[in-house]
């Protein structure tokens, strides 16, 4: 009994991460019904910026602020460079697109950084054991940051005019245009925060495991996993599906293997398109 | 020098027939195919599994072919139901899960170890250019007929169909046809060809493992006819013949720089495909949706 | 072909946008369904045709229950719709598009294209001939080898309806079939509508513009707000003060 709590507890703590890599994909899918494929890149470039930042500065909290401006700046100017130009065209352009962007990306950061795995610096910590049940304070750490990160997006969303447009232009897209606040500067915000959110699962992968070129890729059919289970465009649908794929594919290891723990996340993806396309939460359906 | 161009040769009729079915399958009807390089890498180790245990390359070939359709039909169900970005990533996740298979079978496939020391096709005959000779002209022969194959698609009615259920699907139901069996066919088709490119490619290259079965080889392919023009067969032709030109220029440049590691140069051709995928989709949509002068 | 519809109905997210609608276009017949923009005519007309599915409500053709059929099973009972914005095949020619129309072509199935080629030519040759009276008859000659996507936007509606004449569907179902299309087309295509009326196929249109259609119908339905408010020969429905009001004072 004992090791499946833990493996659930390790389960809550890499779901999290995984509800925030798909909070950023739900965020852009959303709102501005692009699918995008170069997600899990900006979360490789964040943990790489951090690394970089946090060795350059000593200090792993200018780094980590350091790898999130990044991430939010490369996403915000995919969006200028690339992505705005492709609205108006079928999705194929867009997918296409956002993949190649995903290569540029993970190109860039393999001729820079790099194929070693890098780790964080981190001193290392003494797990707690409560009622023999062992659990690292560093998980502890990540999932707080992860759950301040949650509460930030959902003030920015609930609480701001922009967030409030952004989630109405999430329900209904004809309201972009009859809405006070210009579209421009809605998809701006919203690339930014999907950007900064993806570079701080990013870290915290990178904190938990290993730093790579592609460690951001690997995670991204997860993360499409738990946004499409959540309901694309519902960002708490996004973080409760990620918790849940998260404990599923821990819990699961033991009896599948190791390797076969993403292809759970395809066969979730796949059951939830095929018996209840909405997802959890969502309106948006991706049957027909 | 002539090894050397041979040796292209042999590559590149087998991404030409990568080309040909996925041109098929997205320039003829439109279906988003993320996961090629699945079919591809069922197709490679059906052939190396079955050589193996002996059997003539006729029939491993076949059943290279048969094990890629086999995997495409449930692919074909599933794009029945989704709209087509989703069925996009779900194809993507599938050629990402046959990998995660081949990875994780070890009784069967030796995991990421690969399996090494596939047979040459045509053994009997002395290694070097007179085997390659005869593996290419196989190869060419093989070709011809897809080729053929696909030429005798595009003009006929079933062929006019797929590319009305490319145009618009919605009006093909309302004239009362059913997209559903020519998805399903045109995606079992692609991936037999997938398959029996595999085959080749096992049989050929001598070795195989599952790093080789990336999705970067899938787009590949989306970059070679996308260059050429989809929904043309001399499209996936020259678009094929630009990709092999890329890819050998990039080792050619690695071979007068040898200060860039074989690492750096894999990171550079990955960037080139994605900055192809990017600049082609933002500046020739026609080379991604076709122009009104098809054929 | 007579289609019966009684009391379908559909809402989005608790707002009734067909409500209790019922209609009859019996053999051969000509019947118009108008109404202000977003009273619900196109959604009904994807009832109809099985492009979504509606609450309750029956409906038949030729006594056969159609409510769960799929829409090409429909088409394929006889009764085939247009869409208001053309679905033309744009990469194909207007001859192609037409081709393309034909049902239980044998050269659909991969196997006969390979192993009966004989047969498939055959019957190509035969369909050119159909295709190319259907042609002469909408006019389209001049265009018949362009790519449908370069047409003006009434000549797509043509091939839209030159597709449906090649299903040999007996109940041809048009969705706002003058919109976007100019004045000396839009005679044209009623002309053409009239033509094929008389051969005996039955017509449903749906117009916003009541000019040309209740010129073009005996019997006009009247949609508003989801419900049908009005029906009989068009001078006596547009004399209606219901009508009137909805037209009027409605949110046209």
């Amino acid at each position: 009994m004992i090791p499946f709590i833990e493996l659930a507890l390790n389960g809550i703590v890499s779901g999290l991460v995984i509800g925030l890599a798909a909070l950023s994909i739900t965020l852009v899918f959303g709102v501005a019904r692009f699918p995008n494929a170069a997600t899990g890149d900006v979360m490789s470039l964040g943990a790489f910026a951090a690394l970089a930042g946090a060795s350059a500065s000593g200090t792993l909290l200018i780094g980590g602020v350091f790898g999130i401006a990044v991430a939010a700046f490369v996403s915000l100017a995919c969006y200028f460079l690339v992505f705005q130009k492709l609205s108006s065209r079928p999705p194929v352009a867009s997918l296409l697109a956002s993949i190649g962007v995903a290569f540029v990306i993970r190109a860039v950061m393999g001729v820079v950084f790099g194929h070693q795995q890098k780790v964080f610096d981190l001193p290392l910590a003494r797990p707690w054991r409560v009622l023999d049940i062992r659990f690292h304070p560093t998980d502890l750490k990540i999932s707080l940051a992860a759950l301040a990160t949650l509460v930030a997006v959902f003030l920015i969303l609930h609480a701001t005019p922009i967030g409030r447009r952004m989630r109405a232009v999430a329900d209904d897209p004809s309201l972009a245009r009859v809405s006070g606040i210009s579209p421009r500067r809605i998809m701006v915000a919203l690339w930014l925060l999907s950007g900064a959110v993806a570079g701080i699962a990013g870290i915290l992968v990178g904190i938990k495991t290993v730093v790579t070129p592609e460690m951001g890729w690997d995670l991204l059919l997860p993360a499409f996993a738990a946004a499409i289970f959540g309901g694309i465009g519902h960002p708490v649908g996004a973080v409760v599906a990620g918790v849940i794929l998260g404990i599923v594919q821990e819990v699961a290891t033991p009896f599948v293997g190791f390797t076969y723990k993403i292809a759970l996340s395809f066969a979730v993806l796949l059951a939830v398109l095929l018996i209840r396309p909405k997802g959890l939460f969502g309106t948006v359906a991706g049957a027909r | 020098m002539e090894a050397y161009l041979v040796a292209i040769a042999i590559v590149a009729a087998i991404y030409v027939l990568l080309a040909l079915g996925l041109n098929l399958q997205y320039g003829l009807t439109g279906i988003i195919n993320f996961g090629h390089v699945g079919f591809f890498c069922v197709g490679a180790y059906t052939a190396a599994l079955l050589a193996e245990k002996g059997w003539p390359p006729l029939l491993s070939f076949s059943a290279a072919a048969a094990l890629a359709m086999l995997a495409a039909w449930p692919m074909g169900l599933i794009s029945l139901k989704l709209r087509e970005d989703y069925f996009a990533i779900v194809s993507l996740g599938f050629s990402e899960v046959v990998r995660l298979v081949v990875t994780s079978e070890k009784w069967l496939t030796s995991g990421v170890q690969g399996i090494t020391g596939i047979p040459k096709l045509f053994g009997g005959l002395a290694t070097g250019l007179p085997n390659s000779l005869a593996v290419l002209a196989v190869l060419v022969a093989v070709n011809l007929l897809a080729i053929a194959a696909m030429r005798r698609i595009v003009t006929s009615p079933f062929g006019r169909t797929i590319e009305a259920i490319r145009d618009n699907e919605e009006a093909v139901k309302a004239l009362g046809k059913d997209p559903a069996a020519f998805k399903i066919q045109v995606l079992m088709l692609g991936a037999a060809l997938a398959g029996v490119a595999g085959a080749f490619y096992a049989h050929y290259i001598g070795y195989i493992s599952p790093d080789q079965f990336i999705p970067l080889v899938t787009f590949q392919i989306w970059m070679a006819i996308i260059m050429g023009g989809v929904g043309r067969i001399s499209g996936a032709l020259a678009g094929t013949f630009i990709l092999m030109l890329f890819l050998e220029g990039s080792r050619f440049l690695r071979d007068i720089m040898p200060f860039i590691s074989e690492v750096e140069m894999a990171s550079v051709r990955l960037g080139v495909v994605g900055l192809a995928l990017v600049l082609f989709t933002l500046y020739r949509p026609t080379g991604l949706m076709g122009d009104f002068t098809r054929k | 072909m007579t289609l019966l519809v009684e009391n379908i109905t559909k809402a989005y997210g608790g707002q009734v946008v067909v409500d209790h609608a019922s209609l009859r276009v019996d053999t051969g017949g000509m019947v118009g369904l108008i109404g202000p923009n977003g009273a619900g005519k196109s959604t009904f007309f994807s009832l109809v045709t099985g492009f979504i599915e509606g609450e309750g409500g029956a409906m038949t053709l030729d006594d056969r229950a159609i409510g769960s059929l799929s829409p090409q099973a429909r088409a394929q009972a006889g009764m085939v719709r247009t869409f208001q914005v053309p679905r033309e095949y744009t990469h194909l020619t207007v001859r192609e598009n037409l081709m393309a129309a034909a049902p239980g072509q044998a050269g659909d199935s991969l196997l006969n294209v390979f192993f009966r080629p004989g047969r498939v030519a055959e019957e190509e040759k035969a369909l050119a001939i159909r295709v190319e009276e259907a042609i002469a008859f909408l006019r389209l000659g001049a265009v018949a080898d362009t790519p449908a996507g370069m047409l003006s936007g009434g000549q797509k509606k043509l091939v839209e309806l030159g597709r449906a004449l090649m299903t040999g569907a007996k109940l041809i179902l048009l969705d706002e079939p003058f919109a976007g299309v100019n004045p000396v087309l839009i005679e044209e295509l009623s002309e053409r509508i009239r033509e094929l009326n008389a051969r005996g196929i039955a017509f449903l249109i749906i117009e916003h513009d009541l000019g040309a259609l209740s010129r073009l119908v005996p019997m006009l339905y009247v949609m508003d707000r989801g419900r049908i408010i009005a029906s009989g020969a068009p001078a006596d429905v547009l004399a209606d003060p219901l009508v009137r009001e909805a037209y009027l004072g409605g949110t046209t």
